[in-house]
Formats: structure tokens, C-alpha cells, sequence
């Protein structure tokens, strides 16, 4: 199992880690060990089936089932929640949303998180300060983020219309989150504010990596600005990127808090994404089995980010980055 | 000359792109200290007029804003205690034992960070109402759990990777027993990133918001996240200086753990960030 998550400190250490635990096996003393190693992940593993295990094969079994919420009563019904869903045109319009959604807010976190990261890397006044700003969007709950953003976005009030108006971008107020396709286009652009900050920590602490000599050599060669960022920041950035993208990816497309609270999926399905259906339908439409078959298939989904996730993971095996 | 002006240039550029990105923050903070009336201005002053602390006062005195927070405070401390108790002796077990299965394991954990709230939710839901939890703290903690543990998990154990071998071996040949080196000398080293855990898990559970929309719906469990916005829901007319004020309220503990954490963020985004 490869050890490394992102942004793995400079020296990893995990390969000592390895050792010790194979000097463990072999001293046959120590190989008794291996019982009090089982009792300390003990709790671990019992918490982890009571309240991961076993709700994920119950949502599968759920997913049989159709089930009336208020009541919990249900009977058996076979794969046809899965066949409504196939024939449903919501189900694939909320498939595309989701993609959609993913697809555009994550290109806009990674532009954005790389440049606000080379911008932040160079020799700027306050520059932790600056940081910090940078990265507090991160920070903030979900609810104080759209709460601030349905303010900025009041279509009456709200400073955003007023200031575009007086630059002349718009002549009348816009409705943000009301009217298609402005709320996706809204709701992407609050997310990549939101969560660019990911991308800028990992990326900067990349960057602070690269060896200094790279740039002397390019520069000696007569690289200018742009050939440098070009041939040595963007190959170094490579490997933290390809992991930076696929955890956003997985976590964007299971996004609900931002674009329940922002448009509530509105207007009508317009902003509709899967995690979004899945609430809707158990306790919108009180079909539980139906919402549990659409998570299911959502899973479906995200198991394949998650595969490739973990194969360049594994590709990487033990090298620290 | 020249090369100063591109220096200025640059860090008024830098600046008004920090700017940008802190304006909404900014804004609600302003806003939260306007007069009401003074939010319906056409055009909008920036600065307010006149600094008031009304809203913060009714914030704290005429909503339940206050038992939100207590009900936010003992939720998210007591996720933050149980998970970080579990996942210390979990990593230091996965770090420094050999057993069957424990590689497995590892990935497993790594799994169960990513998986969706939603797919877990509808069966926790029906878990809780079997269990006749349904509606209270407890159920919140339990559901916590699903992500927080994960997460403290993958955390520890990558602080715990770091602490040298030698010091426990050291002590295992003085005669210390495994428990004895493990209270006696992995702890105190991995005491860092036990509180730096112990922060972002705090910052994870306080942030939290679908699982207190769907087990919980009274007021006498309701964290600060679903009962701020159910005052946006609720209200008749919609008093944004008072959302603000919340806001701002609610955001206070994070902007002082952020100070504390500003050391080991990298290593915190870096086992999968703050965000579920």
C-alpha cells in the first residue's frame, strides 16, 4: 500500500516504518505481537463495519426494496427501482448535471489553484498573510460560504449586480441562481472559490520542492519565463497534480451542501446532480428504495475515479513524492 | 528602475487577487455591522455609515443561536475525543505491528474517505430510528464517525510514520513492555499531530451539514449549520445583517484554530483535506 497521500512532506519517512515492521516478523519474540497490534485496530474495525460496512450493504439491499419513508413498511421488488431509473429521464439529466458540474468547476480549481500558487510562491509583502486569505475560503463552512454568496448574489441588493452595473457589464440586475443557465454557471463558479484553495496548498508545497538549480540550468540554456514554467515548474507539478485532480474529481461529483443550499437543484432539475436526486427522492418523494438504487448507481460512478485513483497510487508504489 | 516598477506592479496585482478572492469574507463582515436599514441603499456604501452591534446582540439574546452553538460545541468535541481515542491506537497498531490483513486495511480506510455521504445516509437514517437515537447528539456523533474516523486515521498514521524506530526499539530493549514504549515514548512524539488532528477533525464535524439536515429536526440538537439556515428558511423577511452576524459568529472558532494550524496545513490538506 502506497503511503502517499498528497502533499507528501519532503522526506517521507514510511519506508522506515516498513522495516521495522519486518524486523517485527521476523524475531519470532515479537511475531507475538501481532496480537496486541489486532487488539489496538480493534475499535477501529468494529466502528468501521458497524457504521460503514454494514450501511453499504445495507444500501444496497435497500436498493431492492420500495420502501415508504414516513412509515419505513416496504415489500420486495427485484432490480425494478434500477429499470425505472434506466427509463427516467431525470436520472440521466441529473447524470449530466453532475458531470457537467464536475467537469467545469474542477477545470476552474485547477487554473485557478495553480496560478493563485506561483503567484503566492514568489516574493510578495505579507505574504503569509496573503496566504492565508487565500486558503480561508477552504475553511469556511459550507453554510456561512452560500449564505455570503445568495447576499453577494440578491438580485435587488446584492453588491454584485450593483458593481457590474456601474462597470457596464450588465444593464439589468441578473438573476443568479433563478434562471438556467446562470445557476449552474453560479453555483460552478462558487464552487471552484470554494475549493481552489485545495489545489494552492498542495501545488505550493510542491513548488517549494523544485530545486533551485532546474531553473539556474534553464536559464543558462536561455529559457525565458515562460519556457521555464513550461519545462521545469509544469513537468515537477506533474505527479501532485494527477492526484489533486482525481480527489477533487471524487469529491466535486459527491458534492450536496454547496448546491442543495445554493439553488436547492433549482430552477426545476436545472442544477439537479445525483447526491442532490438521492435526497430528493427519499425524503422529497418518500421512495427510499428508489433514492438508495440512485446512490448506488452514483457509487457505480465514482468507483471508477476511485480505481484510477488508487492504481497511480499503487504505480507510485512506496516513492515518496 | 525598471525592475521596481515590475516589483510594484506585481504585488498590487498579487493583492487585488487576494483581494478578490477574500472580498465575499470581507463583505460579510461589513454587512453584519450595518444598520439594517442601511443594506437597501441604492447604490450600496461599502463602508458602513454608521457601526452597529445590533444584530450580534439579537443574534445572541432573541434566536436559538446560542443553543446551536452549545448543541455545535459538545457534537463536535465529543466526534473530535471518540474518533482521535480510536484512531491513535488504529494507526499506531497499522504503523507498527505486522499482522494479517494489515495493508488491506490501510486501503480500506482510504476507501471509506472517499465514499459518499449520501450512500451512506438512508441506511444510517433507518439504523438510528431502530436504535431509538434518531434525533439527538448521540446519533450525530455516531454518523460522524463514518467520516471523521477515516479521516483521523489516514491522518495519524502518516504523522505516526515519522517518528523514528530507534526510540521505541531503545526503550523495548530496556525492558519497557509494547504499551509501556507506546504511552512512555510514541505518544509524546506523536503529540503534534494528535492535536493537529484533533483540530481539523474538530473543524470536519463543526462544518458538517447533511447528516444534521436528515437525523436531526429539533431545536435541542440541531447544530449551528442546519439551524442557521433554517433561520434563512424560516424568516418572513429574510434579515441578511442577521445571517451575517451568524456567519461571522459561527466562523470565529475556525479562524482561531487556523492560527494554530498554519504549521501543519500541508499535512492536513494532505491527507485528504478538510472537506468530506
Amino acid at each position: 500500500m502506497s503511503s502517499s497521500s498528497l502533499p507528501a512532506a519532503p522526506s517521507h519517512p514510511s519506508r522506515r516504518a516498513a522495516t521495522a515492521a519486518d524486523r517485527a516478523a521476523v524475531n519470532p519474540l515479537d511475531r507475538g505481537y501481532a496480537l496486541l497490534g489486532v487488539l489496538l485496530i480493534a475499535p477501529t474495525v468494529l466502528i468501521f463495519c458497524a457504521v460503514i460496512i454494514y450501511p453499504l450493504v445495507s444500501a444496497l439491499y435497500l436498493s431492492l426494496f420500495s420502501i415508504f419513508t414516513p412509515t419505513l413498511a416496504g415489500s420486495f421488488v427485484g432490480l425494478r427501482n434500477y429499470a425505472e431509473l434506466a427509463g427516467s429521464p431525470e436520472f440521466w439529466r441529473s447524470l449530466l448535471n453532475n458531470l457537467i458540474w464536475t467537469v467545469l468547476t474542477l477545470t476552474l480549481q485547477v487554473v485557478l489553484g495553480v496560478l493563485a500558487a506561483l503567484m503566492l510562491n514568489q516574493a510578495i509583502l505579507f505574504r503569509s498573510l496573503a496566504r492565508s486569505l487565500i486558503l480561508f475560503p477552504y475553511f469556511v463552512s459550507t453554510v456561512v460560504a452560500v449564505l455570503v454568496w445568495r447576499w453577494l448574489f440578491n438580485d435587488l441588493y446584492g453588491i454584485l449586480n450593483h458593481t457590474m452595473m456601474w462597470a457596464g457589464i450588465l444593464d439589468m440586475p441578473l438573476d443568479w441562481l433563478g434562471a438556467m443557465p446562470n445557476a449552474m454557471v453560479s453555483v460552478v463558479l462558487v464552487g471552484a472559490w470554494k475549493y481552489f484553495p485545495f489545489v494552492v496548498i498542495a501545488v505550493l508545497a510542491r513548488l517549494q520542492t523544485i530545486p533551485e538549480q532546474l531553473y539556474e540550468a534553464a536559464t543558462i540554456d536561455g529559457a525565458g519565463a515562460w519556457g521555464r514554467f513550461w519545462d521545469v515548474t509544469l513537468p515537477q507539478l506533474r505527479d501532485v497534480l494527477v492526484v489533486v485532480i482525481l480527489l477533487r474529481a471524487i469529491w466535486d461529483f459527491k458534492e450536496f451542501d454547496l448546491i442543495y443550499l445554493l439553488t436547492g437543484g433549482g430552477p426545476i432539475i436545472g442544477t439537479q446532480t445525483l447526491p442532490l436526486m438521492v435526497y430528493k427522492e427519499a425524503f422529497g418523494m418518500n421512495e427510499m428504495g428508489r433514492a438508495s438504487a440512485v446512490a448506488v448507481a452514483m457509487m457505480l460512478v465514482m468507483l471508477v475515479f476511485m480505481l484510477v485513483y488508487f492504481r497511480v497510487l499503487k504505480a507510485r508504489g512506496e516513492e515518496p513524492r | 528602475m525598471k525592475r521596481i516598477a515590475g516589483r510594484i506592479a506585481f504585488n498590487l496585482f498579487a493583492w487585488l487577487v487576494v483581494f478578490v478572492t477574500a472580498f465575499p469574507l470581507v463583505w460579510m463582515v461589513i454587512t453584519s455591522v450595518k444598520p439594517q436599514f442601511e443594506l437597501f441603499r441604492i447604490p450600496p456604501t461599502f463602508w458602513p455609515e454608521q457601526i452597529t452591534f445590533e444584530h450580534y446582540a439579537r443574534l445572541l439574546w432573541e434566536t436559538p443561536f446560542l443553543l446551536y452553538m452549545r448543541n455545535s460545541l459538545i457534537l463536535s468535541t465529543a466526534t473530535t475525543v471518540v474518533v482521535v481515542a480510536v484512531a491513535t491506537l488504529g494507526a499506531h497498531s497499522l504503523v507498527r505491528f505486522r499482522y494479517p490483513g494489515r495493508e488491506k486495511l490501510a486501503q480500506l480506510v482510504l476507501f471509506t474517505y472517499l465514499l459518499p455521504s449520501v450512500v451512506l445516509i438512508l441506511p444510517l437514517y433507518l439504523m438510528m430510528v431502530w436504535l431509538g437515537v434518531a434525533n439527538s447528539l448521540l446519533s450525530l456523533v455516531i454518523a460522524y464517525t463514518t467520516f471523521a474516523l477515516p479521516y483521523a486515521l489516514w491522518l495519524l498514521r502518516s504523522f505516526m510514520q515519522g517518528i523514528p524506530d530507534d526510540l521505541e526499539n531503545a526503550a523495548l530493549v530496556d525492558g519497557a513492555t509494547r504499551m509501556g514504549a507506546f504511552f512512555d515514548v510514541i505518544l509524546p512524539q506523536a503529540l503534534p499531530g494528535i492535536i493537529s488532528t484533533s483540530l481539523f477533525t474538530f473543524i470536519l464535524s463543526w462544518n458538517e451539514y447533511l447528516y444534521a439536515l436528515v437525523l436531526v429536526n429539533t431545536d435541542a440538537a440541531r447544530p449551528l449549520t442546519t439551524g442557521v439556515m433554517n433561520m434563512l428558511i424560516s424568516a418572513f423577511n429574510i434579515e441578511w445583517s442577521l445571517l451575517m452576524a451568524a456567519s461571522v459568529m459561527m466562523s470565529i472558532p475556525l479562524i482561531i484554530i487556523f492560527a494554530f494550524l498554519q504549521k501543519f496545513l500541508t499535512r492536513g490538506f494532505g491527507a485528504g483535506g478538510v472537506k468530506g
